[in-house]
This record gives C-alpha cells, sequence and structure tokens, in this order.
C-alpha cells in the first residue's frame, strides 16, 4: 500500500478523503443548513399552465396572513432586474427573454408567477395558496415536430418561430457514400426526457446588506463564478459587490450549472426588503422546473462496406428544448452535442449531423452529466450493432473495423474535433478480456422458448474533456470555460491554502487538489487546505461541470505550486547558504541533499518569506504564494467501453443488468478510488435512463412525473456490481496529463445496456430505439403469448 | 412541501377518538402510520380540519391467538408483524407478503388498519385480507361491527367507513397447517408498490385441491378475488394444465386501469403470468414443504 | 385551540424541548429547533430516505412524523453515531470504502443500515441492496455502501464481546 508519509506517491494513490469527517458526522454545510439573523424563508407560487398569459395577480388576502413580509411579482422587481437572457453569437440562433417571475405569460407549468417572503417556509406556503391568478389559457405546444411548423401557436411571439436554434456538421459527401452497394441500417430513435434528481434540491440564500450595498448569495450550484457575473449584469449590481458562495452541495450532475429565476428573484427581493431572504427548492418544485435532459429524436443512418468499415453516417436531431434557453449554456449546449460526437470514437469518412431545438411548453433543458454524449452513443452504438447483424459479424469484431488507431492520432473528427490520444482499442480488448467476452458469448440463452434471454452489449465512446479557450463549451456564447485559476499561499505558521475557483459538489476536490499541491510542493497532505466554492475566497473562475477540473484546475494547481516551491527553495538556499540545485523540498523541509541536518522546514522559510528584505535574497519580494492559471487550449479525450450482460423476463417484461464492465482510459489518475466512484456513480444514472427514469408531460403540457414514486432513480437493489478498470495513458496535451473524468457512465450505460437488450431480443428480431426500456415499451414490442 | 394547518388531537382511548370524528363531522382525519396519510398532506392534496392521532392508543396494538383465528390491533405495526413468530406459524401470507411492503423503515411506523383503511389496491394487505377471507372490526358511536374484505373494500381509495368509524382490528383464520402460500409481486424497484401482485393460497395434497384461494393486487380499483380460477383448481387439480388454464382464467377476470406505469393489456399479462408463478410456488410449499 | 405545543423527547441520549405547530415535521423540528441539521430533507414524501432517522431504536422517516408524535420518544440521529470522539464502525466502513460522494444521503444511509445490521447481523449482499433500497443516492451508485456496509457487519460483529452498546440489538417482538 502507499505509504502515506511520502510526498511523492500522492498522485495516483487512492487516498481517503478529507471531506468524510463533517458529511459522516452531520456536520456539512448545505444552504438549507445556513441560518443568518432576520432571515426570512420563501416560497413561490406557481403557474398551474403550461401556456398562458396571466391576466392578473391578486396578493390582497395572502398578505393579510400572520407571518407574512412581503409577496412580489415581476412588477415588483423589473427596477432591481433584468430578464435572464442567454446570448449566443452562434448563426441561427435566438435568445429568449426569461423574466425571473412571470410577466404577462408563462411557458410551462411550474413558471414562478410570484414570491413570497414570510417567517417560515410554512407560513409563505400558507400565503401562496391565498394568491388568486386570472389566467388565459392558451394552446400548449407540447409535441417538437409540430412545433416546428410556425403556423402554430408560439412560445415567445417576438421571436416568431419555436425553432431557436439550428446547427448542421458535415464532411465529405455523404449522399454519394449512401448511394452504391452498401449495407444501410437506421431508424428512428427517441432518448426520452430525463432529470438529474440532485438528492438534494436547488436552494439559495440571498442577503443584501444596504449598507454596504454587498450582496452575498448562497448557492446550490457548481457555478458560483458564472452566478457572479450574470448577476451583475441582470441586477446592476458591481461584480465586485457581489459574491456567490456554493458550500456544500449534495449533487449537481451538471443540472445545478445554470443560473436558476429563483436565484435571481431572491436577490432582488433581499434588496428590496433590506434582509436576508433563503428558497429552499422541494422535490415538486425540482421535478418541475430544474433543467431537463437528453429529449431528442434522432432520424439516423449508417453506410458500410461489406467488410463492415463504415462509409457514412447521416443524422437529423430534434431536441425539445423547453420553454426557455438557459443561461449561459443556451438551449442549443444538448442537441449540439449529439450531433458533433454522433460518429463517436470511429472513422466516419463521410458525415451530415443536422439538428433543430425546438421550444415547448416545458421546463428548460439544460447540460446533464455527458451532455448530448448519452444520446449519441445510444445511437451510434446502436446502428454499428444492426450493421454487425445484417453483416453476420460479431459487434466487438465490427467496432475493431472501425476505430480510429493510434498511430491515426491526431485525428480530426467530422465536426472539427481534434483527438488528441486514441486508446479505443485497448479499451475495448480490455473490457472483453475482464468481462470474459467468449464465454458469455458461449454462455448465452438464446431460445425464447425459455422465457428468459440474456444479452450482450457492448459501447466504446470518447469524450472530449479538460477543454481549453479554443473550443466553445457551448459555440457562440460568451462565457470563459478555458481556463481555471489557483492560489497557492504559505502563511507564516507554514500551513498551506490553496484556492480555487471550482465548486466541488461531490468529487473530492478537496482531497484529489490536496494531493496535486502536497506532491508538487514537497509537503504532506495534511498541510494543505484546499478551498473552493467560493468568489469571495479563489481567483477568478467559473465552476465545476464537464469533466474539467481535474485537467484546468489541476493544471493551475501544478503551476502555482510549482511557483512557490521554486521560491521558497531560493529562500532556504539564501538561508543556509547552498546552492539551490542541491536542495530539495520533502515532507515539508528542504534540506540540502545528502546533508540533512542543514534544513528548514517550510514554517521557518515562510517567516522569512514575511519578515521582511533583510531576511530574503538581494531583490526578492516578500510574501510566499502565487496565483497561476492555466489554459490547456484544446481538450483532451477520456475513453472507455462499457460492456453490459443483462437478463429479460420475456413473461414480466422486464430487464435485469446482471453484470457490468468499464474499462475507462481518463488519462493520468490523481485518485483511483475517487475517479471509480465518479464512473459507477455515472453507470447508476445511465442504468436509470436506459430502464427506469422519464419525465412525462400530458398533452396538455402538465407533469405526470412530478414526485419520486413516479420518476424512478435507480436504488441499490437495482444495481449490479460495476466492475472498473483502469488504463492510465496520460494525456499527451495536458499539465500533468490529466485527462478528466466524471461523466463517462451516463455516457456509455444507456448504450451499453440497450444494445444488450436488442442482442437478447435479436432471436425474435425486435430492436430497441426508445429509451428507457419500461416493462411497458417490451410489452408492446414482444409477441403475446 | 409543508402541510396546511390543522388542529391535532392525540386521545388515548378509542372512544374518544370517535368522539372527535364525530365533533368534527366528517373534516377530521385519522392519523395511524402516517406513511400513506402525511405525504398528502405534505402535497397539500389532503386538508383536513383535524388529525386525530390514533398512536397513543396503546390497547390498539396487539397480535393474539385464539380459537382458530389470529386478530391483530389495527395499530399493530407492520415491522412487528414481519418479525412475529405468530404471524409466521398461523399467516405466512400474511408474513411474506409484509416483506413487500416499501422498506423496512416504512414499516416501523406503518400500521395494518392504516393500510387497510387507506385502501390502495396496489398495496399488499388489502389483497392478503381478501386472500385469507379475513375480516376487520370496525367501530363507531353506535357500537362495532364486522365487516368482510369484500364489504370493506369499496372503490379506488375508499372503504365502507363511516366518517365517525375506526378500524379497531383485523381478524384472519389461522391457515391451516400444511396450506401452501405465495405472494407474488411485479414492481418497476424493489419496494414500489406493486404493478401487480398476486396472493395465493393452496390446499390440497399432491395433485389434488382441496381450496384455493387467489386475489389480486394493482389489477383494479380494488382487490379483485379470482373466484373464477379458483374454481378451476378445485374442480381440475393441481396439474401443469390447469395451473395454465387458472392463470389464463385470472387475466380475464380482472379489468385493470391503465397509467403512465403499465396498460390494461400489460397489467392483464402480468396476472396471468404472476398467477402461475404464486400458484407453482403455493403448491411447492404445501404439506410443508 | 393554541397554536402551538409543547414536545418532548430524547435525542442522542440528551432531553430536549421547544414549541412547535402540530403541523410541524420532526425533521424541520430537529434541523430548526434543535440546530440538529445532519438530518437532511430529500423528497417529503418519504421516497429518497435522507430523512431517516432511528425512532426507539428502529428507523424510520422523519419527514412523515410531526414533532408532536415523538413526544416521549428517544431519538437517534447522524449526530449520535460518534461515541467518545471516535467514529462508529459504519462511519469508518463507509470513510474507508468511499461510500459517500456529496454526504447528502449519507446520514440517511447510515442510521438505515445500522437498522438493516441490528435486524440482520449477517446480511448478504442481496440482503444489503435491499435493505439499502430505502434510501437513495445518486452519487456512488452504491457499490462502496455496500461494501462499506459488508465490512461494518463483520466489524460488529466482532465487537460484539467487547462493545455491546454498539449493537443495542433490536429486542425480539
Amino acid at each position: 500500500m502507499i505509504d502515506r508519509g511520502t510526498p511523492r506517491a500522492l498522485i495516483g494513490a487512492p487516498i481517503r478523503r478529507v471531506e468524510d469527517h463533517r458529511l459522516l458526522t452531520g456536520r456539512g454545510r448545505y444552504v438549507a443548513d445556513v441560518v443568518l439573523p432576520g432571515m426570512l424563508q420563501a416560497a413561490f407560487l406557481r403557474s398551474l399552465h403550461a401556456h398562458a398569459r396571466i391576466l392578473s395577480v391578486h396578493r390582497a388576502a395572502a398578505q393579510l396572513l400572520p407571518g407574512v413580509t412581503a409577496i412580489a411579482t415581476w412588477d415588483d422587481l423589473r427596477d432591481h432586474a433584468r430578464p435572464i437572457r442567454a446570448a449566443s453569437r452562434m448563426t441561427g440562433y435566438h435568445a429568449t427573454d426569461f423574466p425571473p417571475l412571470a410577466a404577462d405569460k408563462v411557458r410551462y407549468v411550474g413558471e414562478a408567477i410570484a414570491v413570497v417572503a414570510a417567517d417560515t417556509r410554512y407560513a409563505a406556503e400558507d400565503a401562496v395558496d391565498r394568491i388568486g391568478v386570472d389566467y388565459e389559457p392558451l394552446e400548449p405546444v407540447g409535441d417538437p415536430r409540430t412545433a416546428m411548423d410556425d403556423r402554430g401557436p408560439l412560445l415567445h411571439e417576438a421571436i416568431g418561430t419555436n425553432v431557436l436554434l439550428t446547427r448542421a456538421f458535415s464532411q465529405g459527401d455523404v449522399d454519394t457514400a449512401f448511394a452504391g452497394p452498401a449495407v444501410v441500417v437506421g431508424d428512428r430513435f427517441w432518448f426520452h426526457r430525463h432529470a438529474a434528481v440532485a438528492i438534494e434540491n436547488r436552494a439559495c440564500l440571498a442577503d443584501y446588506e444596504a449598507g454596504s450595498g454587498l450582496l452575498t448569495l448562497w448557492s446550490s450550484t457548481q457555478v458560483p463564478g458564472m452566478i457572479r457575473e450574470a448577476l451583475a449584469e441582470i441586477l446592476g449590481i458591481p461584480a465586485h459587490c457581489i459574491r456567490v458562495v456554493a458550500p456544500d452541495v449534495g449533487g449537481g450532475f451538471g443540472m445545478k450549472s445554470a443560473l436558476y429565476p429563483e436565484e435571481v428573484t431572491l436577490c432582488a427581493l433581499s434588496r428590496r426588503l433590506g434582509r436576508p431572504v433563503k428558497w429552499v427548492g422541494d422535490r415538486r418544485e425540482d421535478l418541475m422546473t430544474s433543467t431537463q435532459a437528453w429529449d431528442e429524436q434522432v432520424e439516423a443512418e449508417l453506410a458500410v462496406n461489406p467488410d463492415g468499415t463504415i462509409r457514412g453516417l447521416r443524422a437529423k436531431v430534434i431536441a425539445d428544448v423547453g420553454a426557455y434557453s438557459v443561461h449561459p449554456w443556451t438551449a442549443s449546449i444538448e442537441v449540439i452535442q449529439v450531433i458533433s460526437f454522433l460518429p463517436g470514437p470511429y472513422r466516419v469518412p463521410h458525415y451530415r449531423g443536422e439538428a433543430w431545438g425546438v421550444a415547448t411548453n416545458k421546463a428548460p433543458m439544460g447540460p446533464y452529466r455527458g451532455v448530448g454524449r448519452p444520446v449519441s452513443t445510444f445511437v451510434m452504438e446502436a446502428l454499428l450493432d444492426r450493421a454487425a447483424r445484417r453483416l453476420g459479424m460479431d459487434p466487438v469484431a465490427m467496432r475493431r473495423a472501425n476505430l480510429i488507431r493510434p498511430e491515426q492520432i491526431p485525428y480530426r473528427s467530422p465536426s472539427g474535433i481534434v483527438w488528441d490520444s486514441a486508446n479505443f482499442a485497448e479499451t475495448l480488448e480490455r473490457a472483453c478480456q475482464v468481462a470474459g467476452y467468449e464465454t458469455l458469448r458461449a454462455d448465452q440463452r438464446r431460445d425464447p422458448s425459455a422465457r428468459r434471454l440474456t444479452g450482450v452489449g457492448v459501447a466504446t465512446y470518447v469524450e472530449l474533456t479538460g477543454v481549453g479557450s479554443a473550443i466553445p463549451a457551448s459555440p457562440g456564447a460568451d462565457i470563459a470555460t478555458g481556463t481555471e485559476g489557483a492560489t497557492v499561499r504559505v502563511d507564516p505558521a507554514g500551513t498551506v491554502t490553496a484556492a480555487f475557483g471550482l465548486a466541488c459538489h461531490g468529487q473530492g476536490h478537496e482531497t484529489s487538489l490536496a494531493q496535486v499541491v502536497a506532491q508538487e510542493l514537497g509537503v504532506h497532505l495534511a498541510d494543505v487546505r484546499v478551498i473552493h466554492g467560493d468568489t469571495g475566497a479563489g481567483p477568478v473562475g467559473s465552476g465545476t461541470y464537464a469533466s474539467r477540473s481535474a485537467v484546468i484546475g489541476g493544471g493551475a494547481a501544478i503551476l502555482a505550486s510549482r511557483a512557490v516551491r521554486e521560491k521558497a527553495l531560493l529562500i532556504a538556499a539564501h538561508r543556509l547558504e547552498a546552492d539551490v540545485r542541491d536542495l530539495e523540498l520533502a515532507g515539508g523541509v528542504a534540506s540540502v541533499r545528502g546533508a540533512p541536518d542543514r534544513s528548514l522546514s517550510l514554517r521557518e522559510i515562510a517567516r522569512c518569506a514575511y519578515g521582511g528584505v533583510k531576511r530574503l535574497p538581494k531583490g526578492m519580494e516578500p510574501g510566499l504564494e502565487s496565483t497561476r492559471f492555466y489554459d490547456p487550449y484544446v481538450g483532451t479525450a477520456s475513453s472507455a467501453t462499457h460492456i453490459a450482460m443483462v437478463e429479460v423476463d420475456l413473461d414480466l417484461c422486464s430487464v435485469a443488468v446482471r453484470r457490468y464492465v468499464v474499462v475507462e482510459d481518463c488519462g493520468r489518475l490523481i485518485n483511483p478510488m475517487i475517479v471509480e466512484g465518479q464512473a459507477i456513480g455515472g453507470v447508476a444514472q445511465g442504468l436509470g435512463a436506459a430502464l427506469l427514469e422519464e419525465i412525462v408531460y400530458d398533452g396538455g403540457g402538465q407533469l405526470l412525473t412530478g414526485s419520486l414514486m413516479d420518476y424512478l432513480v435507480p436504488s441499490a437493489a437495482e444495481m449490479p456490481t460495476v466492475e472498473v478498470t483502469h488504463l492510465e495513458h496520460p494525456s499527451p496535451s495536458t499539465l500533468g496529463g490529466f485527462k478528466g473524468a466524471g461523466e463517462g457512465g451516463t455516457i456509455g450505460a444507456p448504450g451499453a445496456i440497450a444494445n444488450a437488450v436488442a442482442d437478447a431480443l435479436a432471436p425474435l428480431g425486435i430492436e430497441i430505439v426508445e429509451l428507457p426500456i419500461t416493462p411497458e415499451r417490451l410489452f408492446q414490442l414482444l409477441p403475446r403469448a | 412541501m409543508k402541510p396546511p394547518k390543522f388542529d391535532y388531537h392525540a386521545p388515548p382511548t378509542v372512544d374518544e377518538a370517535i368522539a372527535l370524528l364525530t365533533r368534527y363531522g366528517g373534516e377530521a382525519k385519522l392519523l395511524a402510520g402516517g406513511q400513506s396519510l402525511v405525504p398528502l398532506l405534505n402535497f397539500r392534496l389532503s386538508r383536513p380540519a383535524a388529525l386525530i392521532d390514533l398512536n397513543r392508543i396503546p390497547s390498539l396494538a396487539y397480535i393474539r391467538e385464539a380459537d382458530g383465528y389470529v386478530r391483530l390491533g389495527a395499530m399493530t405495526r407492520q415491522r412487528t408483524i414481519e418479525f412475529s413468530p405468530v404471524v409466521r406459524r398461523r399467516l405466512p401470507l400474511l408474513a411474506e407478503a409484509t416483506a413487500f411492503v416499501g422498506h423496512l423503515p416504512i414499516r416501523t411506523r406503518g400500521t395494518i388498519g392504516g393500510s387497510l383503511a387507506h385502501a390502495d389496491p396496489s398495496a399488499e394487505y388489502p389483497t392478503t385480507l381478501t386472500a385469507l377471507g379475513g375480516e376487520v372490526v370496525v367501530r363507531g358511536p353506535r357500537g362495532e361491527r364486522t365487516l368482510q374484505a369484500g364489504d370493506l373494500f369499496q372503490s379506488y381509495l375508499a372503504t365502507a367507513l363511516g366518517a365517525d368509524e375506526i378500524l379497531v382490528e383485523v381478524r384472519f383464520p389461522a391457515m391451516p397447517d400444511g396450506a401452501g402460500f405465495a405472494f407474488e409481486e411485479f414492481s418497476r424497484r424493489h419496494g414500489d408498490f406493486a404493478i401487480v401482485g398476486i396472493a395465493a393460497m393452496v390446499i390440497g395434497q399432491g395433485l389434488s385441491c382441496t381450496a384455493a384461494r387467489l386475489a389480486t393486487a394493482g389489477a383494479g380499483p380494488l382487490p379483485v378475488r379470482l373466484r373464477g380460477a379458483e374454481e378451476i383448481l378445485e374442480r381440475e387439480g393441481l396439474s401443469a394444465a390447469a395451473i395454465e388454464a387458472a392463470a389464463r382464467r385470472a387475466a380475464q377476470l380482472v379489468d385493470p386501469p391503465s397509467d403512465i406505469h403499465a396498460s390494461a393489456d400489460y397489467r392483464r399479462n402480468l396476472t396471468r403470468v404472476l398467477t402461475g408463478r404464486a400458484l407453482r410456488r403455493a403448491i411447492a410449499r404445501m404439506g410443508g414443504a | 385551540m393554541s397554536d402551538t405545543v409543547l414536545v418532548r423527547f430524547t435525542v442522542n441520549g440528551q432531553a430536549r424541548q421547544g414549541h412547535c405547530e402540530p403541523r410541524k415535521l420532526l425533521v424541520d423540528f430537529l434541523r430548526e429547533d434543535l440546530g440538529l441539521t445532519g438530518t437532511h430533507v430529500g423528497c417529503e414524501h418519504g421516497i429518497c430516505g435522507a430523512c431517516t432517522i432511528l425512532i426507539d431504536g428502529e428507523a424510520a422517516r422523519s419527514c412523515l412524523m410531526f414533532a408532536v408524535q415523538a413526544d416521549g420518544a428517544e431519538l437517534g440521529t447522524v449526530e449520535g453515531l460518534m461515541s467518545d470522539g471516535k467514529l462508529h464502525p459504519l462511519q469508518e466502513a463507509f470513510h474507508e470504502h468511499h461510500a459517500l460522494q456529496c454526504g447528502f444521503c449519507t446520514p440517511g444511509m447510515l442510521l438505515t443500515a445500522l437498522d438493516l445490521l441490528r435486524t440482520n447481523p449477517e446480511p448478504t449482499e442481496a440482503e444489503i441492496r435491499e435493505g439499502l433500497a430505502a434510501v437513495l443516492c445518486r452519487c456512488t451508485g452504491y457499490e462502496g455502501i455496500v461494501k462499506a456496509v459488508a465490512a461494518a457487519a463483520g466489524t460488529l460483529r466482532d465487537a460484539a464481546e467487547t462493545a455491546p452498546a454498539l449493537l443495542r440489538r433490536h429486542p425480539a417482538p
């Protein structure tokens, strides 16, 4: 096992987490736990209609209830805030105006119309009950296909269309590729609407201090830096007067990376009232209003040669982006990633992907773990399996024939993404080995009369991670997602703080980034404290999302730590009258190589650093800290192969996942235990997406899955044991060699499980085109007994 | 999601609880385990003027065996039933059904009386009461009466209990020694409500069947006693063909709902499949196997 | 009748009390009136299990009880799991096996696991998974949690001789 006392061994060690103690003993501090003097509690009046004009709001009766301090609508706040508007220079994109409280119109069930601030949440909800709203119902728009017809009802009249964005990528001549002798497989796939369902509901607490003009917003967010920038513009408060704090956050998964109307409303209300106001969302609000995901219909076709090699791929993707374009990602982020990444880790010489993002009267769509790639992987992996079945090839052989090979790196994909590494085939071979693929096939039960069939499904994917400034996380959006900073500071007592603009919400940054800093600086892990999630306490940054923290945060940590280490050694050399090249810094002690009695502790070095110029080398500035920023410029590529083994009960029409194997390449790992936890957690969400979870609206735009009794997330009993193997091929492009991780589980699992079910049902000629594969859907597909 | 205001009473006796029900004239709700009622209050789907808490009436929780019957006080916790040696010996079908009721923390608070009075047709206890021919004792201002399962459950979430009546006891005839039994259920996840469930008891020997009892969960607004399927077994015995015939008949005897989780056709299919599985398991247990 | 009621019970061995409306949920009373914010609110309809505490030694959802109903009871929350400054074997095992990420479900998961092990001290993996199905976790995929509970089961059995207080077995009904 790793000797934890040896700093050199920290990166790559499965160090147990620093953050565990407070979380295990009930001493975590989530937004709901924060109490400020004079604090009011808020509740929202939310629209009962999916599409309606608001004629009037009657609040007199509610105002009279004991404990109610204030009730506000948009009219009361419009002098303090502007509508949320997600801007993008992308051609073919229309931004929407999203007032944090509805102005004249509501566009989804649950859209906030009024806010009540009261002594308790109980009293606030009593007041909400008493507020009357006169609606003029409008025809709701639920089907994106019909919504594309501009002669029908429009959500945003000023835009003049419900098609908020269109985009296309193409390479080569795909129509010619499909002509001529080729095997063509294709279908219309539907990956239905999903929700992230973090166990902690969204919450925020706004505290505007009138005396100083300072606003502090505590929020269960992944992106405090982005929220701060957005609020400055929306509220008209100078950014340096705004502090956004994400304390302990109970899961985010991308859903907590958007700016939400509640955050704006609470800030404006706190400013008006001169008191802190807190809102803790409940589960009903979460399912109705938190961003939703992955809802795309994909018509796709794959043309292959008789030897299985791909000739061409073309797809039309319609995304149901809901009622508004979320800030800052815009409504485009999901669907563009579907067509950007549809070719996956394969050589696709001719490609055309076209996308439409269509507004409907549903909650807005936003990023959720994997963003577009769970859908693209599901489709591409299904097409490959179908082509394999048509040609009588084993699905693994099909992939072998088409995966981009290491010698083809750097490889430019049809959408312009450049893959900097390609160990895809290795993940495939290794996964087959770990899963015992040959044996799985040999033992497979394929006789439908047995009423239980087994299936094996494979999915290989590549994801762009650690994206630097050259590649926009959301094309055309004016946000800086390509850089992060780190401030590493040694204080006069010799302890180290490392502050970041990241915002951890379960990934263990306090441990993994401490590992990087401790190793690079040359101190014990326990000597480093990581600070994150507070725009008032770290360098400028955006937050934690998009599998970027290890790469960009880790890179900045390396740069800052090295800078501090260098200065510390120069100071030590000066004090010890030694040549700096003869010194080493390990375990918090700088010593002369070969003469350990000639040494200085970091504490002593720090006291010199702050003690004044007399103690320092000539011309050296006092202090012992460094703030450095890192931009990897491009991105790097994490990849994996997933293999799922399922059992389908033809009588119950149920699917059980019996075994699950992941072989992933996330580059150099900082903490393999944390990476493995991320992979397995993602697989669980992917399993849920494939078999259990679906956000369902009825034709009138009413949400039918408004509780956890109807939106079904997997429990421990639905999950198999997940076997994770790491291949560590350091990234050639990033400082530190990290590739990033976090989203792989949801990218690979829906496709692997869908393919496994299709494989099980192949003897019956049944294909899988819709996720989730519910028992009801399976029942409709199977021949009646 | 916080509950609306209500008056709260926790009377120490059943008679005081009845008096309170009468006083509120139908606007009060009884609070037993709370596992079904409190979510409705939190969602503000239920807004009673008062809650009458039965949890402070210790005389309502007991398990007694006498004269071939097992009697359970209405406030007996599901968790107590789960671990009760009397239930395991005399009502093993009820013990097995209990394991399907949610999760252990829900069974810590949930009660048998509450479950029956709530009358969710997807729940396990109404179905088991129906299959075993149980009855409930109900007390009101005018005294006590007894209701058979078939008379208790009227419709979806509706029973024959009057607004001023309290279910005080549940009685089951002890299952005959050597009776085969099984509770089969299909749900989306472990611990969820049944999409369809089947409670089965089979009394017989070898391939002959003296008596069969079959009841459904989730296949309609009430638990359905599958008498037509029972008759096939009682008439034709316990061969594979008879079981198959009984299972097919069962599917014809139900008129299930459709909802976002399952269509009526799929529920009918499940009725057939689960009846077959329940019968096979029950038969294998006959004679104390 | 008056708007509030007096509620008195012991929590983690300490006598506590307060006044609240009868409709105040037990979880809210613990968090707001007693400052015990370790128990979390996730759904308020009894599905997610984040609010699970021990009531008279048995796990139950505190979002489905009113504070007034706990009058006179002995409650156990996550804050009471440590003793003499030492982590409970379950907490140790969760730490060792990476059984938590964001930590929000963790208090509910710990107390549900404790009740599970008291009623079934030698559970199989399937029994652990079924028992833990009472609490939803969105971060871990449950792998680390299952391993932690299995490990803790062993530790608790071994400790039976030396630290009977840790076990306080569920009395046979």
